[in-house]
């Protein structure tokens, strides 16, 4: 005849055991779906740095500065192109007088 | 109960209630140790701490190319790319596993063309298993390779530094050598930190540093000169914006370049900058208290001293104080105003502007003064004059942004630093003020020597230097020059500092034969200054010259007969 606390013992030690698979299954499993999501970052960033990279060789300055020099034909700026405030003030009122003028 | 008595008892007598007991104790103990250790590894399993799982990770899971985190990239002052690891695939092969030798070269020289035959033969008649035929492939040669299916043949990954500007910032950036491992420039410096993969950003604006580069080399090429090198540094904190040095290199080749194009002529080449130094002279002059200001030099005639005569470019016959000395820029007058605060003073500020020992800049590739230190007047005189004193161009500009920078010691970085960097002071801010004021005058002076300087609406000063190069022979050459030009500005607050140096320009029909730094380095100065202002957001002045009286001292220059001289 099985007694009481013995079944109760034997269930437990079943139990723990069952528990104690399912958790080193599931963290395994974890595991290499962390291993995956680590190898998929490290090649998201090594393709990001060839993007980087071709980006980088695209907007070399000397490329874009003969860009914008032959295909839009901006030119340097030069110190009369740089206005404040003041200046455009000073240059509509001026203009305005010359108008009444 | 001894486990003697234990051994020999009656275990067929039954209600025995000792016994009973002892089963029951060692039944528990056993159960209690089986949890122990249950509960034990179900708490370790569970907690799952970080580096365990890194590692797993990396360890286990990861593809061998990837087994060491790529190295960390460089950047510039503002997030643009200059240097980045990207992953390429090479081209080895196993000459064991190949069948048909003569089919396989023929594969490979489909989509290879440029392949040697000979050497390639060679290779696939050696006995060894692994051969690397080529550091780099395309993808589609790869696409090409699988569908020839070649025997023997292994497309492998591998990691690749590349340097997306080419030529941009090649000196300072260094290069890596087939292990990945930084052997100069930035790249050796800093190696630790970039194979840990953390990402390195660097003072230099990209931007800046092109302008810097075109602007030299065109004057370079102007001049057919043989090199030059330039720094334009913040005057406040010494950070580096753009530091060149003429002739360059892409540094993708790095490891195939074997001439003088990888010498850091900014940073490792020491040059006699001649007058450039008389910057430090005049200030050591109002800082002594062996000089007055009052006091004027003699310079109509040449000046003897021990087996040497010191000239001046164009004579003047009358005595100049020391903004005179500066603007027309005596060697005799500057000789004289050494020789009267003496070596000891001139060695202790050289030494304190760092002039004697090598920069504390964040790459290898330092050069180290040499200062003629014999103690003599003759020394102290020449030195004063910068002939006897040879430094790098970063050296110079340091020592400039000191003087413009309240006389506060600027130490040059290639690094983002601390915006107010708590620095010795070499200079008062009186003497600053009055070097301020005499760097302006020899630029907007109408017998300054740096005439061509003046960046219309922007208040540049600073100070021409040219001295013959030291000849292989020993001695100086008297058909070669070093020029050199050191700038600041705006003058009333300074907020850059610009030195140029040009080595062996020739004259040329526009300028009239002359190779001085008037003529060659100073236009340099100006088309910087007109085209990083807006970039450095540095507005041009709508006040007048005499609106700065507060800020800079009104010296008056007299002239001179002749034209300028150095």
């Amino acid at each position: 005849m099985i007694r009481y606390p013995s079944f109760i013992i034997v269930f437990l030690i079943v139990f723990v055991a069952i528990s104690l698979y399912q958790i080193k299954h599931f963290i395994t499993q974890k595991e290499l779906e962390l291993a995956a999501i680590n190898k998929k970052v490290i090649r998201a960033e090594s393709d990001l740095n060839i993007l980087k990279a071709e980006l980088s060789f695209l907007k070399r300055p000397n490329r874009i500065e003969k860009i914008a020099k032959n295909k839009l034909y901006l030119k340097e700026i030069s110190v009369i192109d740089i206005w404040n405030l003041q200046h455009l003030v000073e240059v509509t009122k001026s203009m305005a007088e010359s108008e009444v003028k | 109960m001894k486990v003697r008595d234990f051994l020999y008892k009656d275990f067929s007598i039954k209600n025995n209630s000792k016994l009973r007991k002892i089963k029951l104790s060692i039944c528990g103990a056993l159960l209690t140790f089986s949890f122990v250790i249950i509960g034990y590894k179900t708490i370790s399993l569970a907690s799952l701490n970080k580096v365990s799982t890194k590692n797993i990770s990396s360890k286990k899971n990861q593809p061998s190319f990837f087994v060491k985190s790529n190295r960390g990239s460089i950047y510039d002052r503002n997030g643009e790319l200059l240097a980045t690891t990207i992953k390429v695939n090479s081209l080895n092969i196993n000459p064991q596993e190949i069948l048909n030798k003569n089919e396989t070269i023929r594969k490979l020289k489909k989509i290879f063309p440029e392949l040697n035959d000979e050497s390639f033969r060679k290779k696939l008649n050696t006995q060894k298993r692994h051969l690397n035929l080529l550091r780099e492939i395309s993808p589609n040669e790869q696409v090409l390779l699988l569908e020839e299916g070649i025997e023997g043949i292994k497309i492998e990954p591998r990691n690749k530094r590349v340097y997306p500007n080419n030529n941009l910032v090649s000196h300072i950036l260094g290069g890596t050598n087939i292990d990945g491992e930084g052997i100069a420039g930035i790249e050796k410096s800093l190696n630790k930190r970039l194979l840990n993969g953390k990402n390195v950003t660097v003072s230099i604006h990209k931007g800046i540093q092109h302008i810097t580069e075109k602007i030299l080399s065109e004057q370079i090429k102007k001049f057919e000169a043989e090199g030059g090198a330039g720094i334009v540094m913040n005057a406040k904190n010494g950070e580096i914006y753009a530091i060149t040095s003429l002739p360059d290199y892409n540094a993708n080749n790095y490891n195939s370049i074997f001439n003088q194009n990888l010498f850091n002529r900014a940073t490792k080449g020491i040059y006699e900058l001649g007058s450039t130094l008389k910057l430090i002279t005049a200030a050591v002059a109002f800082e002594s208290d062996r000089v007055n200001e009052s006091d004027v030099f003699d310079v109509s005639t040449p000046l003897r001293v021990s087996s040497r005569t010191i000239r001046d470019f164009h004579p003047l016959n009358y005595r100049l104080n020391i903004p005179e000395v500066i603007v027309h820029s005596s060697n005799i007058g500057s000789a004289k105003i050494a020789e009267k605060f003496g070596t000891s003073i001139q060695l202790k500020y050289l030494k304190s502007l760092g002039l004697m020992d090598k920069l504390n800049l964040e790459i290898p590739e330092l050069g180290t003064p040499q200062v003629r230190k014999d103690g003599k007047l003759l020394s102290t005189m020449t030195i004063s004059y910068g002939h006897g004193i040879a430094i790098t161009l970063s050296h110079l500009a340091s020592a400039t942004a000191t003087i413009v920078n309240d006389g506060i010691q600027v130490k040059p970085t290639l690094l983002i630093s601390n915006p107010n960097p708590l620095n010795d002071r070499i200079f008062s801010s009186e003497t600053s003020k009055k070097m301020k004021s005499i760097m302006r005058l020899v630029v907007s002076s109408k017998h300054g020597t740096a005439k061509k300087a003046q960046a219309t609406g922007y208040l540049v000063g600073g100070k021409t230097g040219t001295a013959e190069k030291i000849s292989q022979t020993g001695g100086y050459s008297e058909n070669q020059n070093i020029v050199a030009f050191t700038a600041a500005y705006p003058m009333n607050n300074p907020q850059f500092v610009i030195s140029i140096m040009i080595d062996n320009p020739k004259g040329q029909k526009f300028s009239n034969g002359y190779r001085t730094a008037g003529w060659v380095a100073a236009p340099v100065i100006k088309k910087l200054v007109t085209r990083i202002s807006p970039i450095l957001n540095i507005r041009p002045q709508t006040k007048l010259s005499s609106d700065f009286s507060k800020e800079l001292i009104k010296y008056k220059i007299r002239g001179k007969n002749k034209g300028a001289n150095l």
